[in-house]
């Protein structure tokens, strides 16, 4: 399938499934007072359901899916690893521990700025640590080893943190940072991580020639002349900045980042540069979908989107280990 | 029949313990020479304001450290003075009360094992409501030995109860108490009886809505009650949960938006003190109305 006819075909994907997101939800709003709320005013409930409760979320899923289709694609090909991915690596969960640091301590008051911030350091941490095991050219085995220690390390500290903070509602939100939800967010968080998520999504497509030269080692990558401290440095920074910004507002959420490059790249030239925006697009999807179904699975009570992406994407991680297997014996 | 059983078990220690009696008259200053009053030692804040209503101060051996937190004891300056427990089992065996009051949600366990080794426990039911009050009022009084105060407080709530209160009328003003995390208080709830006794119609309750329930954002939005009671933030730090009730959606509506209207802790637990919550939102109530009559 050539790239752009790939890319058009998720692009009307995701304009479906966030027509959906806009028009589902608990208040029963018919297709056209809700269109009439988002557009042209009208009704006072009307227009602020659609503009201040659905838009923000629909919003949230696509660029945060987004976020963690792209990284998933651009971890995958950096670390020449078809398990990397942000939520498996570890870097989402440490990023929600920076948010959960800066947040509930109380060192920014209790402002939002403080999450992305504490988020990005978070992340920014996980990334350099991933990369500092993997520079010594390791087994696919030791990265992922080494992503769920940071992982659970991260986790545990998470718990910790909101279990000693004095406020009794904290300890109920590690389930918001540890699994993930897009539920009743606010167009402050839309533009709190938007910005910060594109520059991210820029640096990562900068070094895409970069990742294309890497699929051949890094000794034929260099001597094909490219700059690989420049394309360490923008995949670290990237992706810190398009995981953490979106984990800041949405908590963890995992595996889209590892489902979606395996199910986009049979349908690309396999080439890492070609894979990032369809991936991106596809968990843009993705994460569109599974949060329409964490709205209408369970009618009465709302499900945590993280649990949804855990339920398709822990089945599927567990067929990749037994593929890579497979191949390897 | 249990009395029977009561008096021929104490039979045996008869002597012992009126020899213990006599001894404790003898030593005792002249103003407790009569029957001591139980010790009472009590594991939950709801059962701590009970106490602190009633009890004589020499009675009270601890109350819950939550007796402190002026968000849920109404009488948390008045309980400055007594020590604390955390509701653990070894801290009863080391003082050994008389009783030990508490609720029946709150530390089960505690209850069972106290129990188990011979402690007089009396718990008190969780689901409280204005009607509730007297009753326990005057339950606690008879626990504690203190019945002709326990049924003046009763009567004297009673009495100012059935002053005050004004059941909503079919036009009455509509209010939705909204707390952290999107949380409604619907039917049966302590907050439900108060908002009915100020004169406004819950309007959560009436969409069947009952206890504690998480209530979506859409659908207060879209109900637009005539008031909004939101929960106040917490004090002891942030949370995600405190700042919920700062959505832009509930920004932008029309709805009268309310914080921290009733008095501090006045109907975290149900008490005669709870009449001040109702006092307080019934005055904002003929606020509104004023406001609707002079604005529309």
């Amino acid at each position: 399938m050539s790239p752009s006819r790939l890319s058009s075909l998720l692009i009307v994907l995701i304009l479906l499934l966030f027509a959906g997101s806009l028009l589902i939800g608990p208040a029963a709003l018919g297709p056209l007072d809700g269109l009439k709320g988002l557009f042209a005013g009208g009704e006072e409930a009307a227009v602020i359901i659609m503009r201040e409760v659905r838009l923000p979320r629909a919003l949230l899923g696509l660029i945060v899916g987004f976020s963690l289709g792209i990284c998933g694609a651009a971890l995958q090909g950096f670390l020449r690893n078809p398990l990397a991915e942000p939520g498996l690596i570890g870097v989402s969960a440490t990023a929600s521990l920076g948010a959960v640091l800066i947040f509930y301590s109380g060192l920014a008051g209790a402002s939002m700025l403080a999450l992305p911030a504490g988020a990005l350091a978070g992340a920014l941490v996980a990334v350099l640590v991933i990369l500092a095991i993997a520079a010594g050219n390791t087994t696919t085995l030791t990265l992922i080893l080494a992503g769920v220690a940071l992982s659970s390390l991260s986790g545990a500290l998470t718990s910790l943190a909101l279990n000693l903070s004095p406020n009794p509602f904290a300890s109920y939100e590690i389930i918001f940072w540890l699994l993930g939800s897009i539920k009743d967010r606010s167009m402050v968080h839309v533009w709190l991580s938007l910005p910060l998520m594109a520059a991210g999504w820029a640096l990562i497509l900068s070094s895409s020639r970069a990742l294309d030269a890497l699929t051949f080692g890094e000794a034929t990558a260099a001597s094909l002349g490219t700059n690989l401290p420049r394309a360490r440095l923008s995949i670290v920074c990237g992706v810190a900045l398009a995981v953490g910004a979106g984990t800041a507002v949405t908590g963890a959420i995992g595996f889209i980042g590892l489902v979606v490059p395996h199910l986009i790249r049979p349908l690309t030239d396999r080439m890492p540069s070609s894979l990032l925006i369809p991936s991106g697009l596809g968990g843009a999807a993705l994460l569109l979908a599974a949060d329409i179904a964490a709205r209408i699975v369970v009618p009465a009570r709302e499900l945590n989107v993280g649990v949804l992406t855990a339920l398709i994407g822990a089945p599927f991680f567990l067929w990749l280990v037994a593929r890579s297997r497979r191949e390897a014996t | 029949m249990a009395r029977a059983v009561d008096r021929s078990s104490l039979r045996p220690v008869g002597r012992p313990a009126r020899l213990a009696a006599l001894l404790l008259a003898l030593l005792a200053p002249p103003a407790a020479a009569g029957e001591a009053l139980p010790r009472v030692m009590s594991l939950n804040v709801c059962t701590d304001q009970l106490v602190l209503e009633l009890a004589d101060p020499a009675q009270i051996l601890s109350l819950s450290t939550l007796a402190d937190d002026p968000d849920l004891s109404f009488h948390s300056a008045a309980a400055a003075a007594y020590a604390k427990n955390r509701g653990l089992a070894e801290e009863v065996f080391l003082v050994r009360p008389d009783v030990v009051v508490t609720g029946t949600y709150s530390l089960h366990n505690t209850t069972q094992l106290l129990e188990h080794v011979g402690t007089k426990v009396e718990t008190f039911d969780y689901a409280q409501t204005l009607d509730s009050v007297s009753g326990a009022v005057r339950r606690m009084g008879k626990i504690l030995g203190r019945e002709a105060r326990a049924d003046a407080v009763a009567s004297a709530y009673e009495a100012e109860l059935a002053a005050l209160s004004s059941p909503p009328a079919a036009d009455a003003p509509t209010a939705i108490i909204y707390e952290q995390n999107g949380v409604v208080l619907g039917s049966g709830t302590l907050a439900d009886s108060v908002l009915k006794a100020a004169g406004f119609r819950n309007l959560v309750a009436e969409r069947g809505y009952a206890g504690m329930a998480p209530y979506p954002l859409e659908l207060l939005v879209r109900d637009r009650p005539d008031l909004v009671l939101l929960g106040s933030p917490y004090p002891g730090g942030p949370s995600l949960a405190d700042q919920f009730v700062e959505h832009p959606a509930i920004a932008s509506l029309k709805s009268l938006r309310r914080k921290g209207i009733a008095p501090r802790g006045s109907w975290a637990c149900a008490g005669p003190f709870t009449i001040e919550a109702v006092r307080a939102l019934k005055a904002l109530r003929e606020e509104m109305a004023a406001a609707k009559g002079t604005g529309g």
